[in-house]
C-alpha cells in the first residue's frame, strides 16, 4: 500500500512524462503495420480480430482527445475507481515484479497457502461438513416454514402435492417398502408407447406422408442454403 | 423418396464442382492459343529446309540413350493439329495445359530407325531444331523440356505464351511429336529384340516395353482422333471425364506416370462407349460409376486394353480404323504393382458413394489423397549421384530409374512378406528446369518415394519372422543369403527348428521394427547409407517423451494397481453403504493421457528410499476414479446436500481406507486422494437419483441446462469405458491421440478444446476413414487428424462419433435435428456462441458434454488456421527433402508472436519442468520492429521447488516427507483462475495445461463494457499487464505487451 501511493504522487508530477509515452504508445501502434509474419496465420489472424469489430482511430485527432482523457483519468484516480495506479513512475522502464515470498495475498506463496489450508486432515473436514449440513438443513427448513407461512397467511390452508412415489417410501423411518428403479419405468413407458398404432386410420398415413416430405423438402432447402455458403467459401474447389 | 432428395443433392454438388472444375472456353482464351499455335507454326516454318542435325544439338541425350546413328536433314513437320482434352473442351483446372501434336516426317528417318534407339534420338534433335527456333518469337515467353509421362527418353516441349490470361495462370502449350506409320508395325512386335545392347550371352532379349515406347507414338494421332470423335457433342461424357480427372488427381498414388493420366482415362471411356457400356442415357455421376466399376474388375496390366478387345471381332466387322490400332495394349504403362493399388483406390470410392453421407461428393472430389496422408510409413530414397543407379546404362528395354524403382520394391516385398498390405515406390525423374542437351544423369535429384500400407498393426509390429524349415536346404540357404547375419536358426515352443529372424524392441518401441527392416535391407541389398535413408517413422515421437522414456511404459503397472484399489474399495464393511461399482475415469487408465503418471516413489506405504532422488517430483498427479454406493432412500434431495453427503461417505471411506490397509488419504472438501503404490486416485461418487433429477429439470426448460456434478460424471464414465473399447480395437489409437493432444497443448489450446473432445475427433478417423483405409500408423493418424480440424465443414455438419458403431437412424435424425436446432439459435442470436463444433456420441446426441462453450466460433477459427498450417508443414516434412529435425520440431513449437500480450512463465517452478519441450524466448526481431514491448520481469519464488530438495530429505522422517506431497497442484491453473476471476472480461489467455512455460493473451471486447472501460484499457494496457503479472508474483518470468488493444469507433 506504501508503494502505491508513493507512486501516485510521482505520477501527479509527472504528468508531462506520462503524455509523452502515450505518443510512444501511439508511433508504435503506426510501426505496428510493417510485421512480417508468416502470412497465412497471420491472415487468419486479422480475419479473428476482424470480426470482433475493431477499427483504429486515425492518428491527428487523438493527441487532444489524449489529453482531455488524461484528466479524466487523474480525476478518477482520486476517486479511487481506477483498478491500481500504474506502478513505476517511468512507463518504458521494465517493471521487477517481487518473487512475493513474504507476501500472501497474491501469487505462488498464496496458492501454496491455499493448498496447504484446503487439507486439514479427515477429522477437521468430517466436522465441518457436519456443521455445514445441519446448518443447511435448519436453513432449508426455515425456509420452508416461512413459505408456508406467506400462504397461509390469509387464512388459506395449504394443500400440498407430495411429489415421487408417496406410497413406497415409509415416511417414518425413510425406508423403501418396495421402489422400482427409474428406467425400469421408463422402459415399460417407452415399450407402451410403441404399442400404439398409428397409422390405423387413412387421414393419420396421409399426415405422415405429409410430414415426411415437409421434412425432406426443409431438408433440401438447408442442402441447398449450405451449398451456397460452401461456394461462397470456395469449397468446391477440388484443388 | 428418400434417395431421390439425396441423388438431387448429389448432382446439385456435382454440377457445382464442375463449374469450379471445368475451364470455359472464353473467346479471349481461344484467341490466345490460337494465337500461340499460330506463332508456333510460323517459327516452324522459318527453319530452313534441309538444315543439317547432328548429334551436337544434343549430344548428352543421344549419348546417354545410346543410340548409333542419329543424323538426318531436317523437314517440316507434316501436320501440326491440337489434339488431347482442349480439342474435346475437357479441360480440368487448375493444370491448363494443351496438346500440340506435331507430325514427325517420314523423310527424317530411315526404315530401321525403330532399332538402337535411333527414332528416340532423332525425335529429341528434331524438337531441339524447334526449340531453338521457338525462342526467337516474340509471343513466346519461354520454352522448357518436360517428359511424355516421365519418360525421361520421350521429352517434350513446353511453351508459355507471352501474354497472360487471368483467368488461366500458367497456361502452357505441349509439343508432342508423333511417329503416325513411321515404322513397319510388325518389327515392333512384343517378342522382338530391337535393343541390340540387351542381350543374355547371345540370346538377344525381347524389347516390350522399348517396342511400346515407339508404337504409343505411331498411335497418338488416331487414338486422338478416336477420342475426339467419341466426345464430340456428348455434354455428359465430358462432364463425366473431368469428375474421373479431378476424381484421379486428387490420388497422387494412382495419377503417376505407371498408373493413370488424363489421356488414359479418355480412352477408357472411349474404349466403353466403344463397347456400349456406357450409353447416351446415363447422367455424368453414373458413367463415372460405370468407369469405375470397369477398373476395378477389368484387369488392365494382365490383358491389356487392347482396340478392340480381340482380333477376330475386328475382322468381322472389317472396320478399317479400328484394325490398324490392333496389338498394341493402350494401357502399357500400368504396371503390375500399380494395378492392385489403383483397384483398392476404386473400391475404396465405390464404397464412399455407397456409404457416406450425402453421396460421399466430399470424400471422392473435394479431399486430398497425397502420399502423406494415405501410406502408413513413407520412406525418402536421396539417390542423388548415386552411381549404381545406372550402372548398366539409362537406358534399355526400360529406363534405368523404372528399373530401380522395381528392384527397390521387390526387395521390399520379399522382406516385408504379410507386414504389409501395399508398398508403392514412385521416382519421379523430370522436373521443370530439366535440360536434354546435357544428358540424363541429373535425373535423380528428387528423392526416391516409398509408400507402405500396412495390412494390419499386429503383424507389422511382429517381432520374430519364421522362415523355411531347416531341413530344406535350398529355401534355407536362400533364406540366409537374403537377411545374412539377420538370419539365426531357431527352435520353437512347437518343436520346428527354422531359419527365422529377430526384431527384439523394447515396448512402445514396436513401431519401429518396419524401419529396421528397412533400412537393414536397403542397406544390405542396394548398399544404401543410412543417412541417405530417411523413413518417416518416429519424427514426433520426442513430443511424447518424459525423462527420455515414453510413460506409458508404466500403465501396466498402473491398471494392476488400479483393480486391486477397487477390490479393497468394494470390500469395505465399515461404511453405511456398500460400494457397487469402481470405475476407471482419467484418460491415463484408457492408455490416451499424454503424460500418465509414473508411480512415486513416496505415494505408497512402504516409501521405496533407494528410489528417492534429487529429481524427485513434489507433486504427485491425482487419478479419478468413480465409485457407486448401492441403492438407498436416505439420499436428501437438494443438490447441496447431496454433494455434501458424498463428501461426508467419501471421507468415511477414506478413514476406513486408512484403519484397514494403512494406505494414507488426504482430502480437501471436496476431493478426497488415496495413495496407492506410487499413484493418487481421486475419488468420487455418482449417484444415480441425482441423475434423474437433472433430467427431470431439463424436460421444462431447453436453455436452462445445468449439467450436475452427477451427469458430468456419468457422461466421463460412458466415455472412458466407450474410448476403452475403442483403444483395444486399434492399437495405434492410443499414440495419435496423445500426439494430438500435445500438439493441441503446445500450441496453447489447452482452455479451447477438451481433451475427450480430442480423443472423440481421432476416433472418428478410426471409425470413419473413407476415403481413406484406417490409418495404422501414429504419424499418419495425426496427419488426417489435423486435416479433419481444418477441413471439416464445422457450421453446417455435426461430427458423428459412433464409437460401437450402434446408432440407429432414428438416432442419426435426432442428432441432426440438434444440430439443427443449435444452429439455428445461433443464427437467431449470434451472442449465443454455443457449440461452433458439434460433437455427437452416442451417449451425448446434443453435443452437450465436451464442446458446449469452447471452443466458441472464433477459437475453432483459430484452431482450424493452425491445424492448416500445421497440415502442410507436416505434409511437406513428409513428402520433400528435409532431414533436420527442427522442421519437425516447429510443429510444436508456437509462434507467440501470433497474440497481443505474451506471458513467460518461470519454467523451474512448473510442476513437472521435464515435460517442457522447449524453453520460450521472444524472438528479437518483434522487438526491432518497434512492436511489443517488455513490461515487467518476476523473480522466481523460492517456496516452491518441483523437486525434493536434499534438505527436504534430511530434516524430517519419512511420514513427515509423505505430508509434503502435493497432489494435483498446478501452479499454472490457479495463476489461470486468478487472472481469469479478475479481467475475464477484457482479456483471453491460451495456455498449455500439459507444461508449457508460455500463455498467450489477446484483448477480448465485451459490448456492454466497451464504452466505461475503453479508456482506461487503451492508456493503460501496460499497467493491466503489470497487475496480472502481480497476480503471478514468483511465477511469471517476464510480461511482454505485442499489441495494445485497438480502440472502436
Amino acid at each position: 500500500m506504501k508503494k502505491k501511493t508513493s507512486k501516485d504522487k510521482a505520477n501527479a508530477v509527472c504528468v508531462a512524462e506520462a503524455a509523452q509515452m502515450t505518443e510512444n504508445l501511439v508511433a508504435t501502434k503506426q510501426g505496428k503495420k510493417k510485421d512480417k509474419l508468416s502470412k497465412k496465420i497471420r491472415k487468419s489472424k486479422e480475419k479473428i480480430n476482424a470480426s470482433v469489430g475493431i477499427v483504429d482511430k486515425p492518428v491527428d485527432g487523438n493527441e487532444v482527445h489524449l489529453q482531455e482523457k488524461f484528466r479524466k483519468d487523474r480525476k478518477k484516480k482520486s476517486k479511487g475507481q481506477l483498478l491500481e495506479t500504474s506502478k513505476g513512475a517511468n512507463q518504458d522502464e521494465v517493471y521487477e515484479i517481487p518473487s512475493g515470498d513474504d507476501d500472501c495475498s497474491k501469487g505462488m506463496k498464496k496458492w501454496l497457502t491455499d493448498y496447504h489450508r484446503s487439507r486439514p486432515g479427515l477429522k477437521v473436514l468430517q466436522q465441518t461438513i457436519d456443521e455445514f449440513i445441519i446448518e443447511h438443513e435448519a436453513k432449508l427448513d426455515q425456509e420452508r416454514k416461512e413459505k408456508e407461512a406467506r400462504l397461509t397467511e390469509g387464512g388459506w390452508i395449504l394443500v400440498e402435492h407430495h411429489k415421487g412415489r408417496k406410497k413406497t417410501t415409509d415416511t417414518e423411518s425413510g425406508t423403501t417398502v418396495g421402489s422400482v428403479s427409474q428406467a425400469a419405468v421408463e422402459e415399460k413407458l417407452a415399450k407402451k408407447k410403441s404399442k400404439e398404432v398409428f397409422d390405423f386410420y387413412r387421414f393419420q398415413k396421409r399426415e405422415a406422408q405429409r410430414s415426411e416430405l415437409m421434412i425432406l423438402q426443409s431438408k433440401f432447402e438447408q442442402d441447398k442454403k449450405r451449398i451456397q455458403q460452401l461456394r461462397a467459401a470456395r469449397k468446391f474447389r477440388p484443388y | 423418396m428418400e434417395t431421390e432428395t439425396c441423388i438431387d443433392s448429389m448432382d446439385f454438388k456435382v454440377q457445382e464442382l464442375l463449374k469450379e472444375a471445368r475451364l470455359e472456353c472464353s473467346s479471349l482464351l481461344t484467341k490466345l492459343v490460337d494465337d500461340t499455335v499460330s506463332a508456333i507454326k510460323s517459327a516452324i516454318d522459318k527453319i530452313p529446309e534441309g538444315l543439317q542435325v547432328t548429334a551436337d544439338w544434343a549430344r548428352g541425350f543421344v549419348r546417354d540413350i545410346g543410340a548409333d546413328k542419329a543424323e538426318f536433314k531436317f523437314k517440316k513437320p507434316k501436320s501440326i493439329e491440337i489434339g488431347g482434352s482442349y480439342s474435346i473442351g475437357c479441360i480440368a483446372k487448375p493444370d491448363v495445359n494443351i496438346d500440340l501434336l506435331l507430325r514427325l516426317p517420314k523423310e527424317c528417318f530411315h526404315e530401321k530407325d525403330y532399332l538402337n534407339y535411333r527414332y528416340h534420338a532423332k525425335r529429341c534433335l528434331y524438337l531441339c531444331v524447334i526449340k531453338k527456333h521457338l525462342k526467337s518469337s516474340s509471343s513466346i515467353q519461354k520454352v522448357e523440356w518436360s517428359a511424355l509421362q516421365n519418360e525421361a527418353r520421350k521429352p517434350v516441349l513446353v511453351v508459355y505464351p507471352a501474354a497472360n490470361l487471368g483467368e488461366v495462370p500458367g497456361l502452357f502449350i505441349r509439343i508432342i511429336p508423333t511417329a503416325t506409320s513411321l515404322f513397319d508395325l510388325s518389327k515392333l512386335n512384343m517378342k522382338r529384340n530391337n535393343v541390340r545392347a540387351l542381350n543374355a550371352g547371345d540370346d538377344p532379349q525381347p524389347t516390350p516395353i522399348y517396342n511400346c515406347s515407339i508404337l504409343e507414338d505411331m498411335y497418338l494421332e488416331e487414338k486422338s482422333n478416336f477420342i475426339k470423335k467419341t466426345f464430340s457433342g456428348w455434354k455428359e461424357l465430358g462432364e463425366a471425364l473431368i469428375l474421373l480427372k479431378v476424381w484421379a488427381r486428387l490420388r497422387s498414388s494412382i495419377y503417376v506416370h505407371d498408373c493413370l493420366n488424363g489421356f488414359l482415362i479418355s480412352i477408357i471411356v472411349s474404349y466403353l462407349v466403344a463397347k456400349n457400356k456406357i450409353n447416351r442415357d446415363m447422367m455424368p455421376m453414373g458413367i463415372f460409376r460405370a468407369t469405375l466399376k470397369f477398373i476395378e474388375t477389368h484387369p488392365l496390366w494382365k490383358h491389356g486394353l487392347y482396340f478392340p478387345m480381340s482380333d477376330q471381332n475386328v475382322s468381322s466387322k472389317g472396320n478399317e480404323q479400328l484394325n490398324s490400332l490392333t496389338r498394341f495394349n493402350l494401357a502399357f504403362r500400368i504396371s503390375s504393382v500399380a494395378y492392385p493399388e489403383l483397384q483398392d483406390e476404386v473400391a475404396l470410392t465405390l464404397r464412399c458413394l455407397e456409404k457416406c453421407r450425402d453421396g460421399g461428393c466430399e470424400e471422392i472430389f473435394t479431399t486430398k489423397i497425397d502420399n502423406a496422408a494415405k501410406y502408413d510409413y513413407c520412406i525418402r530414397l536421396n539417390l542423388k549421384g548415386n552411381s549404381e543407379v545406372y550402372s548398366l546404362g539409362f537406358c534399355l528395354d526400360e529406363e534405368c530409374w523404372r528399373v530401380y524403382e522395381q528392384d527397390v520394391h521387390s526387395l521390399l516385398n520379399q522382406g516385408l512378406t504379410d507386414r504389409a498390405k501395399f508398398i508403392r515406390v514412385i521416382w519421379r525423374n523430370t522436373y521443370s528446369d530439366f535440360n536434354v542437351e546435357n544428358g540424363l544423369s541429373a535425373l535423380d535429384s528428387e528423392p526416391l518415394f516409398v509408400g507402405i500400407s500396412v495390412s494390419s498393426v499386429e503383424k507389422a509390429f511382429r517381432v520374430v519372422d519364421i522362415g523355411p524349415n531347416a531341413e530344406k536346404k535350398d529355401e534355407a540357404l536362400m533364406f540366409r543369403k537374403f537377411w545374412g547375419e539377420k538370419a539365426e536358426l531357431r527352435r520353437f515352443q512347437d518343436g520346428k527348428i527354422a531359419e527365422s529372424t529377430v526384431w527384439e524392441s523394447k515396448q512402445g518401441t514396436r513401431h519401429l521394427i518396419l524401419k529396421r527392416i528397412i533400412e537393414f535391407l536397403l542397406g544390405r541389398h542396394l548398399s544404401l547409407s543410412k543417412k541417405d535413408i530417411v523413413p518417416v517413422v518416429d519424427q514426433l515421437d520426442f513430443c511424447l517423451l518424459h525423462d527420455g522414456k515414453d510413460p506409458v511404459s508404466h500403465s501396466a503397472k498402473l491398471l494392476g494397481t488400479f483393480e486391486e484399489l477397487s477390490k479393497r474399495l468394494r470390500s469395505i464393511e465399515d461404511v453405511p453403504l456398500k460400494i457397487s461399482s469402481v470405475q476407471p475415469l482419467d484418460s491415463a487408465f484408457r492408455f490416451t493421457s499424454v503424460f500418465p503418471p509414473e508411480p512415486h516413489p513416496l505415494a505408497s506405504k512402504k516409501v521405496d528410499v533407494a528410489r528417492l532422488h534429487n529429481l524427485t517430483p513434489f507433486c504427485v498427479q491425482s487419478l479419478e476414479v468413480m465409485i457407486q454406493l448401492e441403492g438407498s432412500g436416505n439420499w436428501p434431495m437438494d443438490d447441496v446436500l447431496i454433494e455434501k453427503t458424498k463428501s461426508v461417505f467419501l471421507l468415511k471411506i477414506a478413514e476406513s481406507l486408512q484403519d484397514n490397509w494403512g494406505i494414507t488419504c488426504t482430502a480437501t472438501e471436496e476431493d478426497v486422494d488415496v495413495f496407492m503404490d506410487g499413484y493418487a486416485f481421486r475419488l468420487r461418487i455418482l449417484h444415480e437419483r441425482g441423475l434423474s433429477l437433472v433430467n427431470k429439470e431439463i424436460g421444462g426448460d431447453q436453455m436452462k441446462r445445468v449439467s450436475s456434478a452427477d451427469k458430468m460424471l456419468f457422461v466421463r464414465s460412458q466415455h472412458a469405458s466407450m474410448i476403452n473399447g475403442l483403444q483395444f480395437r486399434y492399437p495405434i489409437f492410443g499414440p495419435v491421440v496423445r500426439i494430438a493432444k500435445r500438439w493441441l497443448a503446445s500450441h496453447l489450446f489447452s482452455a479451447c478444446l477438451a481433451e475427450e473432445a480430442a480423443e472423440l475427433l481421432v476416433a472418428y478417423l478410426f471409425l470413419k476413414p473413407l476415403p481413406f483405409n484406417v490409418p495404422c500408423s501414429r504419424i499418419t493418424g495425426f496427419l488426417r487428424f489435423l486435416r479433419l480440424l481444418a477441413e471439416h465443414d464445422w457450421a453446417f455438419s455435426p461430427l458423428v462419433v459412433d464409437i460401437n458403431g450402434d446408432l440407429s437412424q432414428n438416432d442419426e435424425k435426432e442428432i441432426d435435428d440438434n444440430f439443427t436446432q443449435s444452429r439455428k439459435a445461433y443464427e437467431e442470436n449470434t451472442q449465443n456462441e454455443s457449440k461452433a463444433m458439434f460433437l455427437a456420441t452416442a451417449y451425448d446426441k446434443a453435443s452437450e458434454a465436451w464442446t458446449r462453450c469452447s471452443p466458441n466460433p472464433l477459437e475453432l477459427k483459430r484452431l482450424a488456421a493452425y491445424a492448416r498450417s500445421s497440415a502442410s508443414l507436416l505434409t511437406k516434412l513428409i513428402l520433400q527433402n528435409q532431414t533436420d529435425s527442427r522442421g519437425w520440431e516447429c510443429l510444436l513449437r508456437t509462434p507467440l508472436s501470433l497474440y497481443d500480450a505474451v506471458i513467460l512463465l518461470h519454467g523451474d517452478r512448473l510442476p513437472y519442468p521435464k515435460r517442457l519441450l522447449f524453453t520460450s524466448e521472444l524472438d528479437q526481431g518483434i522487438f526491432l520492429g518497434g512492436k511489443g514491448r517488455h513490461v515487467a520481469h518476476g523473480n522466481a519464488s523460492t517456496c516452491f521447488h518441483p523437486f525434493l530438495l536434499p534438505s527436504d530429505m534430511k530434516g524430517s522422517s519419512l511420514e513427515q516427507l509423505k505430508t509434503k506431497l502435493m497432489v494435483n497442484f498446478d501452479p499454472l491453473r490457479c495463476f489461470v483462475g486468478d487472472v481469469e476471476k479478475g479481467f475475464s472480461n477484457r482479456l483471453k489467455l491460451w495456455y498449455d495445461s500439459l507444461g508449457g512455460d508460455a500463455i498467450g493473451l489477446t484483448w477480448e471486447r465485451s459490448k456492454k463494457r466497451e464504452r466505461e472501460e475503453e479508456e482506461t484499457d487503451r492508456k493503460y494496457p501496460v499497467d493491466l499487464l503489470r497487475n496480472i503479472g502481480e497476480l503471478g508474483k514468483g511465477f511469471v518470468r517476464d510480461v511482454y505487451l505485442l499489441k495494445a488493444p485497438r480502440l472502436s469507433s
